[in-house]
């Protein structure tokens, strides 16, 4: 049975790590929009890269075109969909419009990326996701993305394998945020390199559904001439 | 070989700043064309991600084809308040397009004259950033 002597340096030890998580947070809540094109810095493919980028079909390889969220990154280049972010007490909840992504990121000291759920269920390839502070700055760290194209559009015809690794660095800034990527995968990428977003509140901003159906996003759409 | 790197590094970049502005309009569709197109409103689908316009087009043999005209996505344009309720089924309009780089049916869409001579129009992501940075309702 715990005495409230023992309790005492139990509680204190909890509410120690549960600050370390939580770190000093930063003013990131609320519905973002892109203010500016994305900065891609340091890209430098490796042979396998040039290869996968070379064959690289935007009709046929865009997983956008089916109604598939590429990557987190991917989903952040689209310009207009805004995204929302919610720092609950024990996650992250971020609600990216564009492919209605729903990620869920967990704050638990000690607990590795590689051994968290995927941050987005319905989309297990976009990966395994833990968040923690750093000051004011919000950081979390992805692996075990799925193999495939990286992206389609800052980027397009660049791939990624399972090696991934991508750290996300979120600070504000009164009205506006910015979010820092730097990818690592020695398999397409002869260095890390860092994609760079810059967000602008969107006040009362709202998520709407995307809704998106693969028979009306990809290039069948442009179907051929009906001649009467 | 660094030599090779660097320029497939710069070739990254510059393919980055010339598509980063939507996939589909730029690599799709030729926008330093642009032309106008005159039918019959057959269908419309505000959607996500593109919208689509279907035209009944009479040539002057008499021959109806359909065009099919590309628009942005329904969220943005919600959001942007363009008043894509005045299409309507049946009515004669004149879009003018950005023509598609294979299909010679097929058109990105700029303005549409409807029948009452109302132009109807997207102002555009740009716009729409800069109006919530000032502060502005948008108005196009």
């Amino acid at each position: 049975m715990l005495t409230r002597t023992m309790l005492v340096p139990i509680v204190l030890a909890m509410s120690v790590s549960v600050a370390a998580a939580q770190g000093k947070r930063a003013d990131l809540d609320g519905v973002w929009i892109l203010a500016n094109s994305a900065t891609i810095e340091g890209v430098k493919l490796t042979p396998a890269g040039e290869a996968a980028r070379a064959k690289y079909d935007h009709v046929k390889d865009d997983p956008d075109m089916r109604c598939i969220p590429t990557t987190i990154t991917r989903v952040m280049h689209t310009p207009s969909p805004p995204l929302e972010i919610r720092q609950r007490p024990d996650h992250i909840e971020i609600n990216y419009e564009f492919m209605d992504v729903h990620r869920r990121v967990p704050l638990k000291p000690g607990l590795a990326a590689k051994d968290a759920p995927y941050a987005v269920e319905k989309w297990p390839h976009l990966g395994r996701s833990v968040a923690h502070y750093e000051g004011e700055t919000l950081v979390i760290e992805t692996v075990d993305a799925g193999a495939g194209v990286f992206d389609t559009l800052g980027m397009p015809g660049l791939y990624q394998s399972t090696q991934m690794r991508t750290v996300e660095r979120w600070t504000a800034d009164g009205n506006r945020m910015r979010v820092v990527i730097t990818h690592t995968d020695p398999v397409y990428y002869q260095q890390p390199f860092t994609v760079t977003f810059t967000h602008q509140k969107l006040p009362d901003g709202e998520i709407l559904p995307w809704d998106c159906v693969p028979a009306e996003a990809g290039y069948d759409r442009f179907k051929k001439p009906a001649v009467k | 070989m660094i030599r090779t790197l660097a320029a497939v590094s710069v070739s990254l970049v510059l393919g980055a700043t010339a598509l980063v502005a939507h996939h589909s309009v730029s690599v799709n569709f030729d926008t330093t064309k642009a032309f106008d197109v005159t039918g019959v409103v057959k269908e419309v689908k505000i959607r996500n991600p593109h919208s689509q316009i279907v035209l009944d087009v009479t040539s002057a043999d008499g021959t109806v084809k359909e065009w099919f005209i590309e628009w942005n996505d329904r969220n943005a344009m919600v959001r942007r308040k363009v008043p894509f309720e005045r299409l309507k089924v049946g009515e004669k309009i004149t879009v003018n397009v950005n023509p598609n780089r294979t299909e010679n049916n097929v058109g990105f869409f700029r303005t549409a004259t409807l029948s009452d001579g109302f132009v109807l129009r997207d102002c555009g992501f740009t716009a729409f950033r800069e109006a919530v940075a000032n502060d502005k309702d948008i108005t196009c």
